[in-house]
């Protein structure tokens, strides 16, 4: 008997998602277990059982850490484009500029 | 690093309200409460299939036989979920039910009690299946993480039970006098042992439990929060609750349970409960007799190329 990580799609958008794991001779009882365990009510669409000996786990915890300031990688760092761009119209937008569509709410990129 | 820095520090990891996977360093004392907790509450779910699963053949209509057998499987589905955890704490699936039949390990005490007729099946739905949740969303807190993400799955479908467990309630409720004192008769009986089922009053000082982060809330809260959610709801339905002590304490807000009677549930722990040997002697008995299956499937029939 094995250990087998039992992997979920919900959806043709979604990734396969871990769910759990299951004790199993083979794939196939594995993937019958796994039904059993996680699939009673449609749970999903897509399923994979991997046998836990061929999941590689990172045990180097400072490979997920950020040396560096890496704030520039999220959406959070650009806040002030809004601002700057009020900025830059109010002071080089010509007189004669077209008039532009209301803001739609939620635009304030 | 010394073995008290270890262990300090995992103290803090803990203190901080971190969460431990399996493979983090542990001290023994934090693997033997979760593994023997998660073993208690597999047991728990296993036993729990038994009460209901008399009532299967003598549900009254096809419809309630299938809805119950649904939960059945969902209890014992459960059962699987949490042996698995337990397993990767290292004491094996086998061992764990040798230990369960020998009455070497404990399982809830509202599954050491007989069912009468179907007003048990509205109980144990509606009042044991909501106790458990009381008890089992204070788990979603539980600093260990593996048994974190199985009792999200569990809780999700628990709460599918409660409403199977009114749905059946309810009906009884409506019917007719003879329904009506059947769920009635459910109540005068199991209501002691439901108040057991939260245990007795916690010592802080003493809790592994609640040292460890793996319970967040004591006894005494979590009967508390089953009697303000519960009681109200009984008492609309115009059933009585058989603890004449229960009253509501304006001053707090909250139901207060009168005086509760020990003795049977220190009975129940070592295993004299009324039904202990009855379920016990049945489990036992379907595992000798399923040995066979679990031989047959135990070695690889097919293996991908």
């Amino acid at each position: 008997m094995q250990v087998w990580e039992v992997f979920q799609q919900k959806g043709h958008t979604d990734a396969y998602a871990h769910v759990g794991s299951v004790l199993a001779p083979d794939p196939l009882m594995a993937m019958s277990y796994a039904k059993e365990c996680f699939f009673r009510r449609k749970e999903g669409m897509g399923l994979w059982v991997v046998r836990r000996a061929d999941v590689h786990q990172s045990t180097d915890h400072g490979l997920l850490e950020q040396v560096t300031d890496k704030s520039y990688r999220y959406p959070e760092a650009y806040r002030g484009v809004v601002a700057k761009r009020e900025l830059a119209r109010a002071k080089f937008a010509p007189a004669s500029a077209p008039r532009r569509a209301a803001a739609v709410a939620g635009d304030d990129f | 690093m010394t073995y008290e820095d270890k262990l300090a520090e995992f103290k803090a990891r803990i203190d901080s309200k971190d969460k431990i996977e399996t493979n983090d360093w542990m001290p023994d004392e934090y693997r033997d409460a979760v593994l023997k907790f998660i073993e208690m509450h597999a047991n728990s779910e296993i036993m729990g299939a038994l009460p209901e699963r008399e009532w299967i053949p003598r549900a009254p209509s096809l419809r309630r036989k299938m809805s119950l057998t649904a939960k059945v499987q969902d209890e014992v589905g459960h059962a699987q979920l949490l042996y698995r955890v337990a397993e990767d704490l290292g004491k094996s699936r086998e061992s764990m039910f040798e230990d369960l039949i020998n009455g070497r390990t404990k399982f809830h005490n509202v599954f050491h009690y007989p069912t009468e007729h179907w007003g048990d099946v509205a109980i144990i739905g509606w009042l044991i299946d909501g106790a458990a949740l009381v008890t089992q969303r204070a788990l979603l807190d539980c600093s260990y993480a593996p048994y974190t993400r199985v009792m999200r799955r569990i809780c999700s479908e628990e709460q599918l039970h409660l409403r199977h467990g009114e749905d059946i309630t309810l009906e009884l409720a409506n019917g007719t006098e003879r329904q009506r004192w059947m769920f009635q008769d459910g109540l005068d009986r199991w209501w002691e042992p439901i108040m057991h089922f939260f245990g007795p009053p916690s010592n802080p000082a003493k809790d592994v439990l609640l040292r460890w982060g793996i319970k967040s809330k004591n006894n005494e809260e979590l009967r508390g929060e089953f009697l303000d959610h519960y009681v109200p709801r009984i008492l609309d339905l115009g059933f009585q609750i058989p603890d004449t002590g229960l009253h509501f304490d304006e001053s707090t807000g909250h139901w207060v349970p009168g005086e509760i009677d020990w003795t049977i549930f220190w009975k129940i722990v070592k295993g004299e409960g009324p039904s202990t040997q009855a379920r016990l002697s049945m489990r036992r008995k379907v595992w000798d007799h399923h040995r066979w299956v679990r031989e047959a499937l135990s070695e690889p029939l097919w293996s991908a190329a």
